[in-house]
């Protein structure tokens, strides 16, 4: 095994706030669909919906704003989907998210070839270029890592600070909280279940759709079947590993990342080993965290349960 | 209240009821389980729209509509079960759903007129408390506070008592009589006679949906208060115990039991449970108590100490050859754990020894022999069942109750754990259950007795125990019951002093 730690340290820290933020974005999303009370196991379809429909607006007016923003629309219809399913006709919250995931997994593969046909190589767009802070990048190690990403990348340190702020130092969050815990509680309280419920799905949505486009428009630059490989996934997994507190689902994003990095280092590094055992392990250490963690989590009381008014 | 009407499918929970309240009084809404008593309380509050009928409030007709509308108009209930969030703050809890003043929660604010609202009605909580480390007596407290805080006139208290020790009813009725100098309207929803008596300034009586009797409290005595609940007069004391001299009993020497986190671990427990009598356990919920019978009975392991039946240790025995044994366990949640509601009776009453003759025969369940083992349960204890193939689930709560603590008394029993048996039940079913037990302690079996409510031990038991965080008191006898005493050392009386000698 000769290879140059130093050389994997330096790769996996450059690398891994990239390879976080795709899942960072949708879970934070997820986050608070579930403090509402609302599990969302369609992220992985939505984030691909968000890929696919973020390639082709990039690709047909060449803006990637527009890019951005046309996921996160796509992310919202899907979502939307979910709300009325969950929320409104209160079905099972687990199989309508699975039924989201299907469809987005199948229908993105198919936009894809409908407009580019069966290519034998991958349609290319440009990706958002990484924006230096002026001064700060040029610190040494803390410089590029930190202070040397993309724009989204600030924007996000940005959202997590407000729905840290939304989520405890404002009465709607407070709100929503309850509708999470207890939506009875909340009914009684002159609380609407169903308003601030739909709201958190929405969000959940369009930051799922902003996770997918940030994949094709930030990270890769053209669009493969299925290239979200249950990112989705992890980042419902996250937001338990994070224990539903916005900064914590930050960290485990970030430790995601890093493991990523490094199975994508080590796979260049050491070619005569199986790639297959090296891809499974970000996947891998996920679950180790979910069962570690997953044992002493303390969910919203009302997760995954739809509210019935009744009498 | 003018002629109110509520029907849930056939059933007509208020049929033309009247009632009036005025502020600055304390009214008692009397009734056995079923009454309509909650039912009429939730057309007040909103809950439930009316079939019929008019409320006026303040002279004006008003349409409550929704809990916001009661909200808007000053009327507030606390139900049986708290509205609270256990994972919030109390300052937390009493802010959801505020609209005045922005949309930043400033914890600090709420914490003031927390301050405010407490001082005038001495109700003090520490706001900054996580509701779930809160005791019920507190936990009932927030619930007040937050129909004040939102300027609540008419206060509804749904079976305010039912789970308070009787030291922290003494403190609510005082708070309530400060509330009431206030101006505030009070409602107590109750089936207790006695605390109708206690704190009433006003009675009404439902039975039946319908009106039975109301009036000043100085007008009206306890033998007409019974008699318009329940239709007939019942004694309420005198359960007839005759002395049993056996030698037998189910002992417990230094049992130690793991309970779920959160909870203080049963520690050094001996007991003695008597044939021919009935051993109470007295204590406020979630000290141990349900892990102590559970253990006994099986369910749960035993850290150390013995477990004997008429002298033979049955520590690691499986729960079927403790029933083998002659132990029975009603537990208290009927229909989760006692029987399988989507399944007949037939099939219950067998549940704990369908692998007996004359059950089963040659391997096969005996039809016709289980079908008369359930005709006799449902005659011999006065079950109302449409027949002996009836869902267990379709019984009501009383009925279901007698069915079970027939079963068991139909069984080769020595021993029996009974966890709240008549919680739930009115009037006529408790005193079923109560007489069935007597009987069968007065047969010669020995019961340990599990009840939250202390007036139902002390008219019970020959002997009762109080557990504190999982450590037993000696045995109080009959001749020295004291309920004030018995209810302080639920409260941890006598208690830490002992850990700390030892």
């Amino acid at each position: 095994m000769g290879f140059d730690v130093g050389v994997v340290l330096s790769s996996v820290l450059a690398g891994m706030i990239p390879r976080a933020m795709p899942a960072l974005l949708a879970a934070t999303g997820e986050n608070i669909d579930e403090i509402g009370g609302v599990l969302n196991l369609g992220v992985e379809g939505m984030m691909l919906m968000g890929a696919i429909v973020a390639f082709l607006v990039d690709f047909t007016t060449g803006s990637v704003l527009l890019g951005f923003l046309a996921a996160g629309g796509v992310g919202i219809l899907f979502s939307f989907f979910h709300a009325v399913a969950s929320v409104t006709l209160k079905a099972d919250q687990v199989v309508s998210g699975t039924a989201i995931w299907f469809i987005g997994w199948g229908l993105s593969g198919v936009l894809y070839v409908a407009a580019f046909g069966f290519t034998t190589s991958p349609v290319r767009i440009n990706t958002l270029s990484p924006v230096s802070v002026p001064y700060l990048s040029n610190l040494p190690v803390v410089g590029q890592l930190i202070f040397g990403e993309s724009p989204i990348f600030y924007l996000t340190l940005l959202l997590i600070a407000g729905v840290q702020y939304f989520l405890y130092h404002t009465k709607p969050g407070l709100n929503l909280r309850t509708v999470g815990e207890n939506p009875r509680v909340a009914d009684v309280m002159g609380v609407n279940p169903t308003k601030y419920r739909y709201g958190a799905v929405l969000f959940g949505g369009f930051m799922a759709g902003i996770g997918g486009a940030y994949l094709t428009l930030v990270i890769v630059g053209s669009f493969d079947y299925d290239m979200t490989a249950g990112i989705g996934f992890v980042a419902v997994a996250l937001v338990l590993f994070g224990k539903w507190r916005p900064w914590r689902v930050f960290i485990g994003a970030l430790v995601f990342g890093a493991i990523y990095v490094l199975y994508l280092t080590l796979e260049s590094l050491l070619p005569s080993f199986p790639y297959q055992f090296l891809e499974m392990w970000p996947y891998l250490a996920t679950l180790g965290f979910i069962v570690v963690v997953g044992k002493r989590a303390n969910p919203p009381a009302a997760l995954a349960k739809p509210y019935d008014k009744g009498e | 209240m003018r002629g109110i009407v509520k029907k849930f499918g056939q059933v007509v929970a208020n049929d033309g009821v009247d009632l009036e309240l005025y502020s600055g009084e304390i009214h008692a809404l009397l009734g056995e389980n079923g009454a309509g008593k909650t039912t009429l309380m939730n057309v007040l509050n909103g809950v439930h729209r009316p079939d019929g009928g008019m409320i006026y409030f303040r002279g004006q007709e008003a349409n409550i509509r929704s809990s916001t509308d009661a909200q808007r108009l000053g009327i507030g209930m606390v139900h049986q079960h708290f509205s609270l969030i256990p994972v919030f703050t109390v300052a937390e809890n009493l802010v959801i759903g505020l609209k005045d003043g922005g949309t930043r929660l400033e914890i600090s604010k709420v914490k003031e007129k927390i301050a405010q609202t407490a001082a005038q009605s001495n109700l003090v909580v520490d706001p900054d408390r996580v509701v779930k480390q809160l005791s019920v007596g507190e936990q009932q407290r927030v619930e007040i506070l937050k129909l004040l805080f939102r300027g609540s006139q008419v206060l509804i208290l749904d079976e305010p008592t039912s789970s308070l020790t009787p030291q922290e009813a003494i403190d609510l009725f005082s708070t309530l009589r400060t509330l009431r100098q206030g101006g505030k309207s009070i409602v107590i929803i109750t089936h207790k006679l006695y605390e109708a008596l206690d704190i009433a300034d006003r009675v009404t009586v439902l039975r039946k949906g319908r009106v039975t009797l109301k009036g000043a409290r100085e007008g009206i005595t306890r033998e007409a208060l019974t008699e318009a609940m329940i239709g007939r007069q019942i004694e309420t004391k005198g359960y007839e115990r005759t002395k049993i001299a056996a030698a037998n009993s189910m002992t417990v020497e230094d049992l130690a039991v793991d309970t779920e986190r959160g909870r203080a671990p049963v520690e050094g427990v001996s007991l003695q449970i008597r044939a021919g009598e009935i051993l109470g356990i007295a204590g406020v919920a979630g000290n141990g108590q349900k892990d102590l019978i559970e253990c006994l009975f099986g369910l749960r392991p035993v850290r150390k100490g013995r477990i004997l039946l008429d002298g033979i240790e049955i520590n690691n025995l499986p729960v079927r050859r403790r029933l083998e044994a002659g132990l029975c366990y009603i537990p208290e949640e009927r229909k989760t754990r006692a029987v399988a509601i989507e399944m007949s009776l037939m099939f219950n009453s067998i549940m704990h020894d369908h692998w007996e003759e004359p059950n089963v025969s040659r391997g096969l369940l005996n039809g016709s022999a289980i079908r008369a083992l359930t005709k006799r349960i449902i005659s011999k204890f006065n079950v109302v069942a449409q027949s002996e193939s009836s869902q267990a689930g379709s019984l009501s709560g009383g009925n279901l109750q007698k069915f079970i603590v027939g079963r068991e008394m139909s069984r080769n029993m020595k021993y029996l754990l009974a966890v709240n048996p008549t919680a739930g039940l009115d009037i006529g079913a408790t005193d079923d259950v109560r007489r069935t037990l007597i009987e069968y302690r007065n047969q010669g079996k020995g019961i340990l007795l599990l009840s939250e409510d202390l007036d139902e031990l002390l008219t019970m038991c020959d002997r009762i125990v109080v557990i504190y965080r999982g450590r037993v008191s000696q045995p109080v006898s009959e001749e020295s019951f004291d309920k004030l005493k018995i209810g302080s050392m639920m409260l941890g009386e006598g208690f830490e002093q002992r850990a700390v000698a030892s």
